[in-house]
């Protein structure tokens, strides 16, 4: 078995401990519950438009997602911008 | 972009608008300007929407059939009943009366209901009323309670004048959900905690103790555009180079400028109107137990009458639109966020969104006392105050119970150590 095995093996009895500990600790006080605003208020939104432009290239990452990925981070806030971008407005969005 | 990082504040780097002024705040002193111009701002704000009941005003509620005092609500409906002669009758709901769920694609501006309004920095907690019965002053505490009964001819008064203290709202969400089935719901939320639970907190666990509270909330409906630029990326190739330990997988990716526009209303957004509430600062409080179980039935809010509230606690508006206004711009940026998340599923390895702006064309501010079951425990020493709530309409509970710290550790630790010797075992037997 390789080094790196061996140490991602021996981290897994600190990593089962502290995993257990905060998962129970959750359980107990739910500290990371509020109000899921985002799915539970009744929106409705007219069809998403906006452009997409191929700018470049990533080729040969070792990284398996996006630098920053925050698609899902709905409240953590990205710079603030006063006025909309003009880039968008181009056309429906279809999946 | 380490403020990009930061969870916004009310007021904070989140929001992408101007810090809202104070109440009356002008940026200039009135008292140097001339007559006119002061006259014109000083003067006070519209309401947009006036829900004050002027049948009410005297601080009666009277049965519409016998015209007795003594009313109350029936319990697990929105009934009213008179103790006196049992004629029964329900309040009217705000919804259709004022028409709050109808024209939100058509919102401009910012309209405010009148129990909305501004709180006055003078307003009195204590309310004094002249009983019609037999003229004795009758003084009601508005901070933690809306009714009493003369102590002299037992009339009930109920605050029902929409007062400028913020105590008086527009409308009221009358309890569905009973005690006992609150007890219950508790009982039952603790009884899967237990294990780890703080001894102190088992040995004076008496759910039979929760307390019915009115809470008060803003209820908003909100028109707003919302556009989004970032960076998004979709995997071409995947390989892998090397041998042996060096082997390593690496990834192809065509890289996008992406774009995203959202115009959308929302409906009946409830934001905390209670400046202690709306901390919900988990390291300093659990009042993130009561924010969890929001949503309301909302839509079935019924006028203002403060015979809904007899036997119950209820704690006093505190917050304006204009200090509730940034949090509702952040839902609402997070709600564009949820809305265009759908419209980037092909970019497979994520998006990265940079900037995001926002204008919120139309808000309608309305506010309401929500009907809440509440369990406190405050824990010894230098801990916290821990809440179980349940949602006075949909049941919903959510709670937060105290944890004997040294049982969880060891706990964790034993299981780690158990893991870690099976891992020296195997490492032991392979080498």
């Amino acid at each position: 078995m390789s080094d790196e095995n061996s140490l991602a093996l021996l981290a897994l009895g600190p990593a089962g401990a502290a995993g257990l500990y905060w998962a129970l600790y959750r359980y107990y006080r739910n500290t990371d519950k509020s109000h899921a605003f985002e799915r539970e208020t009744r929106v409705e939104a007219k069809p998403v438009t906006g452009s997409d432009t191929k700018i470049g290239t990533n080729n040969g990452t070792q990284d398996k997602r996006i630098e920053g990925d925050n698609v899902r981070e709905y409240r953590r806030r990205v710079q603030a911008i006063r006025r909309p971008a003009k880039v968008h407005q181009e056309g429906e969005i279809h999946e | 972009m380490s403020a990009a990082n930061t969870p916004p504040g009310y007021t904070g780097p989140g929001s992408p608008q101007d810090v809202p002024p104070r109440p009356g705040e002008l940026g200039v002193d009135p008292a140097a300007l001339p007559p006119a111009i002061r006259d014109e701002l000083q003067a006070p704000d519209p309401v947009a929407l006036d829900t004050a009941a002027p049948e009410l005003k005297d601080g009666v509620n009277r049965c519409p059939k016998c015209g007795a005092s003594d009313i109350r609500q029936k319990p697990g409906s929105d009934l009213l009943i008179c103790v006196y002669c049992h004629n029964e009758w329900s309040g009217e709901r705000v919804e259709e009366r004022y028409g709050f769920g109808e024209g939100i694609d058509q919102l401009d501006g910012t309209t405010v209901a009148s129990g909305a309004r501004d709180i006055a920095a003078d307003a009195a907690v204590l309310v004094t009323f002249k009983c019609s019965g037999c003229g004795a002053n009758v003084t009601i505490n508005t901070q933690s309670e809306m009714t009493a009964r003369c102590h002299w001819c037992r009339h009930v008064f109920g605050v029902n004048e929409q007062v400028p203290n913020g105590a008086v709202p527009d409308a009221v969400l009358p309890f569905h959900v009973m005690k006992d089935d609150a007890v219950s719901r508790i009982r039952q939320f603790v009884q899967k905690r237990r294990l780890f639970a703080l001894k102190e907190f088992k040995e004076q666990f008496t759910p039979e103790n929760v307390s019915a509270v009115y809470l008060p909330y803003m209820i908003v409906d909100a028109r707003a555009s919302v556009d989004i630029a970032g960076k998004g990326e979709i995997q071409t190739r995947s390989y892998t180079r090397g041998e042996g330990n060096n082997r390593r997988t690496y990834y192809d990716a065509d890289v996008y400028q992406i774009g995203r526009h959202v115009d959308f209303t929302v409906d009946d957004l409830p934001l905390e109107s209670s400046r202690d509430r709306g901390n919900l600062d988990t390291h300093a409080n659990t009042n993130n137990i009561i924010n969890t179980i929001l949503p309301f039935d909302t839509k079935n809010a019924v006028k203002w009458n403060a015979s809904y509230l007899r036997g119950c606690s209820t704690e006093k508006r505190d917050l304006d639109v204009s200090q509730l206004q940034p949090r509702l711009v952040d839902q609402l940026q997070s709600i564009a966020r949820a809305q265009v998340e759908a419209s980037v599923n092909r970019y497979d390895r994520g998006v990265r969104w940079e900037q995001e702006g926002i204008e919120v064309r139309g808000t309608r501010w309305v506010a309401m006392y929500l009907p809440v079951w509440l369990y406190s425990y405050q824990q010894p020493g230098a801990g916290m105050l821990h809440y179980i709530a349940v949602n006075g309409r949909t049941g919903e509970t959510m709670g937060s119970v105290p944890v004997q710290q040294w049982k969880l550790l060891l706990t964790a630790l034993t299981v780690g150590t158990f893991l870690e010797s099976i891992v020296l075992w195997i490492l032991a037997h392979t080498s």
